[in-house]
């Protein structure tokens, strides 16, 4: 048994120290820069640290409103409002969501993905920069939980490489990274592969959302795709494509709820990447720094967010971050400006029968049942005081060997628990509540049989997973990633925001942002109304394609102003963030 | 889990008991599922648990001084991912019985500790039975099956 207690904490608590130390970023690196070299901006006692306030440099402006105005960013975006554009768009979404993509089995949606890259979206073979078999080159991450990691990248080349002036951290140069999770939490595990795919199915607004799996199995107006997996446009896929602005317009209108794993969390966003990656390349979008262009691993479940620590080299027993690959900048698709994140903590505990088991001993299921029990009534810190921030739990999963044949004695069972806040204090306050209860739960089932604690005839416990999702609270705003994510919305008047969103997220963008690279979240789907996410009736409806494409003007013009970018006109939008990423540990 | 058990749940329903006689030792089982709106861990804290209630219906079984041996759990499971509340929850038992009236004693202490376990997990994150959640149904629903445990 693993004390679970104390050694955690203290590498989570150094490596929230270490980030907001800064990382290295000077090894390895050329002379004479040929474009701007702003470093990444550190935090500067000088300016505001509410996360409010910050000031947009006017160079960050005037790059804005060049590359929105830009012809040749103008030609993809009218490309991409032609109804055969959102039509593709809407197929390409509905082809690949139809995919079953478990967390850490993505490998199925991964390889759609990369054969979509070469064959469909203009790449060649070099600029896809992910394999087949999880392993990615440059990165000294390659296993995570000893699993493979299935990203899927494609890369926008830049022009800064070929200068040889140009800097690099070990050989790598500078990129930026837009990001969208390609796993979805159901199913829970992959299907065989005779029957790979999820169901889509279709409900009109009139009926009730369903109550239960089985209603939901029950329901036989789907969609259907023919044997190379595209979508067969027949009179179900034709009530599906109905574009609403929101539900009531939907349930006025004869829409229907389109139930299927993954609707909106969060293929409709990620798929949508993939086609913002497509456009660069036909309409030969040239950045200065490169970018990437990743369907990621690992975000959902037990996936601990293995994808962005295969990208940004974060090694979770040490807590820190390499960012083997120079990323300098990292666009989430998955929210609404987040750029606080929760940390959070995972425990997979096993509860095993006594070594020499019979009839008349303590029972696994029962101690297993104990704890969930106890930790249910646990009072998150929020939950008991006013001032504390929102802290939450749950026992997700609960799973039990099944007994040998002709036996009835449960060999084990396992719990999986996850909790959340905002800050490393209350996050390890509910955990000093909880991680009491998976030993409380064993000891009152061994008591209940007076066998003695660790004798060969009581119930044993055993942690066989840890899962970290690391913390990272804003304390200055002034980064290149918020005054891209901000001047975007502000420039193309897709959002009228001026200050940061101040509320906390989970999500892929807490890896980077741990190690020190600024981050900010869009997103790049339309969807008229939806719900029940990550539970087994999530269900969505098409929203405005309009809305697609503005978005997708927004995301491509936070990117290249953080990139850098070879407007039409021939003049040269430098990048605004400089060409080394922070880190919090060197490169192995 | 749940299609599985769907599944195979009208095949073993005709395996029940009903053709023992009152007076002879009585063995069965039962499932006992329970039912909720699931959701984020995070984004959705605050809804009821499938799980949860699950757990806290077996320690109501066990409070409801059965003689030992009387009843076997087999199986405790649900849920779906970490990082999501349970919208489903399963106990499957293994009874024993003297005879026919204390079997369907056990099955009523069983059906009692499913719905004290339902009502407290429903009181303790303030719902109650009508109460909807987008759209879905906030409260935790049971169902005890004699005759349909898997295991």
């Amino acid at each position: 048994m693993i004390d679970i207690n104390n050694w955690r904490l203290s590498v989570i608590t150094a490596a929230l120290f270490l980030a907001a130390c800064g990382g290295s970023n000077d090894t390895q690196v050329a002379t004479t820069p040929p474009v701007s070299e702003k470093p990444t901006p550190s935090p500067d006692p000088s300016t505001p640290t509410d996360p409010n306030k910050f000031v947009i440099p006017p160079e960050v402006v005037a790059a804005a409103a060049k590359i929105d105005g830009d012809a040749q960013i103008k030609a993809l975006l009218a490309d991409q409002s032609s109804a055969t554009a959102a039509k593709s768009r809407w197929n390409q979404f509905l082809e690949l969501v139809k995919i079953a993509s478990p967390s850490r089995s993505e490998l199925r949606m991964a390889a759609e993905i990369h054969q979509r890259m070469t064959n469909e979206w203009g790449f060649s073979p070099t600029e896809v920069k992910t394999r087949a078999d999880g392993i990615m080159y440059g990165t000294d991450v390659n296993v995570v939980d000893g699993l493979p990691v299935y990203n899927a990248c494609v890369e926008i080349k830049g022009s800064y490489s070929s200068s040889a002036a140009a800097k690099h951290y070990n050989g790598q140069f500078p990129k930026v990274l837009v990001e969208g999770h390609i796993d979805v939490v159901n199913p829970e595990s992959l299907p065989p592969a005779g029957d790979p795919f999820n169901k889509i199915r279709l409900q009109p607004f009139s009926q009730p959302v369903v109550e239960t799996p089985a209603q939901l199995a029950a329901i036989n107006d789907v969609l259907r795709f023919d044997a190379t997996g595209r979508v067969i446009e027949d009179t179900n896929y034709g009530i599906a494509s109905k574009v609403f602005a929101n539900e009531a317009a939907a349930k006025d209108g004869g829409g229907v709820r389109v139930y299927v794993p993954g609707y909106g969390d969060m293929m409709s966003s990620t798929s949508n990447a993939f086609v913002l990656a497509a456009a660069m390349k036909k309409f030969k979008i040239r950045p200065v720094y490169d970018v990437w262009i990743c369907g990621t691993a690992g975000e959902e479940g037990k996936g601990n967010l293995a994808g962005m620590k295969q990208l940004f080299g974060f090694e979770q027993d040490l807590g820190t971050g390499s960012n083997p690959l120079n990323f300098v900048s990292s666009m989430g698709l998955e929210g609404g400006g987040t750029v606080n994140f929760l940390g959070s903590y995972r425990f997979e505990m096993k509860f095993k029968a006594p070594v020499t088991p019979g009839s008349g001993d303590p029972s696994a299921p029962e101690a297993m049942a104990a704890a969930i029990a106890k930790i249910a009534d646990v009072k998150t810190p929020s939950e008991l005081r006013k001032d504390a921030p929102r802290t939450t739990y749950t026992v997700g999963r609960a799973s039990c060997e099944a007994p040998a044949a002709g036996s009835g004695v449960v060999p084990s069972c396992s719990l999986e628990v996850d909790m959340r806040s905002p800050i490393t204090e209350t996050l390890n306050e509910v955990r000093a509540s909880i991680v009491p209860q998976f030993q409380a739960g064993l000891v009152a089932e061994n008591a209940r049989y007076n066998r003695t604690e660790g004798s060969a005839q009581a119930l044993s416990m055993e942690q066989v997973w840890y899962g970290l999702r690391p913390a990272f609270v804003l304390t200055q705003p002034n980064t290149p990633a918020i005054h891209a994510g901000i001047q975007s919305g502000l420039t193309t008047g897709t959002d009228t925001r001026t200050t940061v969103n101040t509320s906390s997220g989970s999500l892929n963008d807490n890896v980077p942002a741990n190690t020190g690279v600024p981050t900010y979240n869009f997103t790049l789907a339309s969807n008229a109304a939806g719900a029940g996410g990550h539970a087994f009736w999530e269900w969505g409806t098409r929203g405005a394609p309009e809305l697609e494409v503005q978005r997708m003007r927004r995301v491509l013009t936070a990117t290249l102003i953080q990139s850098g970018y070879h407007a039409a006109d021939g003049t040269i939008v430098q990048p605004s963030v400089g060409p080394i990423g922070n880190r919090t540990r060197e490169v192995r | 889990m749940n299609t599985q058990f769907l599944k195979k749940a009208a095949c073993l329903a005709a395996l029940t008991l009903a053709g023992l006689s009152a007076h002879a030792q009585q063995t069965g089982t039962v499932a006992v599922e329970f039912q909720g709106p699931g959701g984020h861990s995070s984004g959705n804290y605050g809804r009821t648990s499938a799980l949860h209630a699950a757990g806290r219906a077996v320690i109501f079984l066990q409070q409801a001084n059965l003689p030992r041996g009387s009843y076997t759990i087999t199986n405790v499971t649900g849920g779906n991912s970490v990082n999501s509340i349970a919208s489903d929850g399963l106990i499957e038992l293994q009874l024993t019985a003297a005879d026919a009236t204390a079997y369907a004693d056990v099955v009523s202490k069983i059906t009692a500790a499913a719905k004290a376990g339902a009502d407290a997990e429903n009181a303790f994150r303030g719902v109650k039975a009508g109460d909807t959640t987008a759209g879905a149904p906030a409260h935790i629903r049971y169902t005890v099956n004699p005759g349909l445990a898997l295991r």
